[in-house]
Parts: C-alpha cells; structure tokens; sequence
C-alpha cells in the first residue's frame, strides 16, 4: 500500500497492474500522513469483476474500479467528477464535457493545436473538482480514461462548458437549472440520499463561482479559440 | 396523497430541483426543475395530504384566495401523478 495525493487528499492505494503501475506513480509521496481515503479493492471482487467486464484485462479492471472507489469517495470532500476533458491555459482550467464519443478530446486537442504547449491536459476523461475556501479546483488524477493524459495539479476552473456538434462555432452561457441537469448527467450520481446531498451542497458552491457554457463546435483550430473567448 | 419515497427535494444555486435516490433513481435518473410554489406544495405532498388540504395552506401561505390556491395544487398533484411520484 502507498500513499498518494490526490486531488488534496491523502490516499492510501493498493494496486499490482500494469496501468496503475504506469500513472499512479506521479501521484505518490513520501509524507507521513492519516489517509483520507484507503482504496484496497478485495481480490474477490476484483475477481468478479474481470468476469463481468471481458473487454477489460485484470490491470485494466484494476485501473477502473479503483478509479470508481476515488471518486465515489472524494464526495464526502467537497468532490465530484465531470465526465469531461480538462485543459490549463494561462493558469485557469475549462473542462469540456460530453457523453463519450462526442468530441471532448477531440476539441481540448485543438486547444493544443491553437495554442501550443502552454495548454495542457489536466486529465483527459475524469478530472476530480473540488470545492474549496480558495475557490473550485480542477484536479488531474491518475485515471484519465483510456489515455494517460493526466498531470499531477491544481487548476482554478474558469469554465465548464458542454460541447455540441454544429458546423459553426458558438458559445453561450446557460442558466445555473440548465448546467444541473447537465452536470448530473456526465457525474456519478451516489446511491444514497446522505451521499445526494453531498453532491448537491458541493454542485451548489461550484455553480455560485463557476459559469457553465454551451459550445457548438466543429473540428477547425477556431472551435478551441471561440472557446476560449467566449469564456473569459 | 403521497410523495414515493426516494425523491430529494434540494435547492441549488438558487434553484429547487427534485432528483431520486436509491431505488428509485433507478426509475427516474434525471431531474426536475420546480419553482418555489411547487417546492412549497412539494413539501405538503411529501408528507401526505390532500389536494383541498395543500390548498388551505397554500392559500394561507401565499394569501390567496382558495380557489385559486385548489387549481395551482390540483395542477401540481396532476403533474406528480403523470410523473408516477405519487404512492399508489
């Protein structure tokens, strides 16, 4: 078992595949500290797991459900995840969110594109958020999907968009009732009311200082600009 | 009548939205949006009263006068029943 910082949180995580062998690593440290959170997933469960998910090898299992076991618990911290691609640009995050399959990749690569290597990937499919006394965090965890796109830091988020596709390229702000429901759609949504509320109080916060957006793009390098633009 | 059990009413950022928990989110894993009138009414079905009884405290909550108050709480306990929230 090593401890890792995550999002600001001390996380004790036991793991033996070759994934989390890869980008966990970026994450550890050597304090001495009192978890947060102690991700030791049974190996009867992992077991059962690999059985349900043939797609997924034992690492690949590994890698998803420890993920899961974060970022279910990182609600009782203030967190949640967007299903969304983050990007830093000039000391802000904007994260992109879609369902799978719609362009959020695609569009914070054309972030890359337009303007070179001062944009990074914070983490390319599940950014932690965090909100705080200092303001809403983005944060890069190691599980980023199916890339390794992730960085160890901390970034003020600037904009929450959501990405359409459209042949010409738009943004718009929308209200804090449309950016719930859109939110609570790309979230894991927890079981149990206690942890509901959690959610909630911590959407509350972020929708108070965060302005959220509609983006219809197409896949020019101007998508990533009109983006940025219409976000600051 | 009375609300199915599940059902959170929450306010966020200024706004009254009503999502299921447990069970029932798996019927329902969306989200409604409801103004502050139907989060008031929500709270009176949510422990179980009649349609004439939500009027009465509305009416007198909002000071109205009843019928108006019946029409706006039959119209929301219609549409808790079209959204199958309501305890058979």
């Amino acid at each position: 078992m090593k401890m890792h910082k995550i999002a600001d949180l001390n996380v004790l995580l036991d793991y033996h595949g070759k994934v989390l062998a890869h980008q966990a690593p970026a994450y550890e440290t050597d304090e001495k500290c009192v978890p947060d959170i102690i991700i030791d997933l049974p190996d009867e469960f992992l077991a059962e797991k690999i059985k349900e998910n043939p797609h997924l090898n034992a690492s690949e299992c590994e890698y998803v459900f420890t993920g899961a076991a974060f970022y279910n618990n990182i609600v009782k911290y203030n967190g949640f995840l967007l299903h969304s691609s983050a990007v830093e640009y000039k000391g802000n995050a904007y994260l992109f969110s879609a369902p799978s399959g719609t362009g959020k990749s695609t569009h914070t690569g054309l972030w890359q594109k337009a303007f070179g290597a001062e944009a990074r990937i914070i983490n390319d499919d599940k950014p932690a958020i965090r909100a705080t006394d200092e303001g809403v965090f983005a944060y890069g965890t190691p599980w980023s999907g199916k890339t390794d796109l992730n960085l160890n830091v901390k970034v003020p988020i600037k904009g929450i968009c959501f990405i359409e596709r459209g042949e010409k390229n738009s943004i718009r702000k929308i209200s804090t009732a449309e950016a719930i429901a859109l939110i609570l759609n790309q979230t894991l949504r927890p079981y149990t009311a206690e942890g509901m509320n959690m959610l909630l109080d911590c959407l509350d916060k972020v929708l108070r200082v965060v302005n959220v957006y509609i983006l219809t793009c197409n896949i020019s390098e101007e998508a990533a600009i009109v983006a940025y633009e219409g976000m600051q | 009548m009375k609300i199915k059990e599940g059902y959170i009413l929450r306010s966020v950022a200024g706004n009254h939205i009503v999502v299921g928990v447990g069970a029932a989110s798996v019927d329902f894993n969306g989200m409604i949006n409801i103004n502050d009138t139907g989060a008031f009414l929500w709270k009176i079905f949510e422990k179980g009263a009649s349609v004439d009884e939500a009027a009465e405290l509305m009416a007198k909550e909002y000071d109205i006068d009843i019928d108006t108050a019946k029409v706006d709480a039959e119209a929301f306990a219609e549409k808790l029943e079209a959204a199958d929230l309501i305890e058979k």
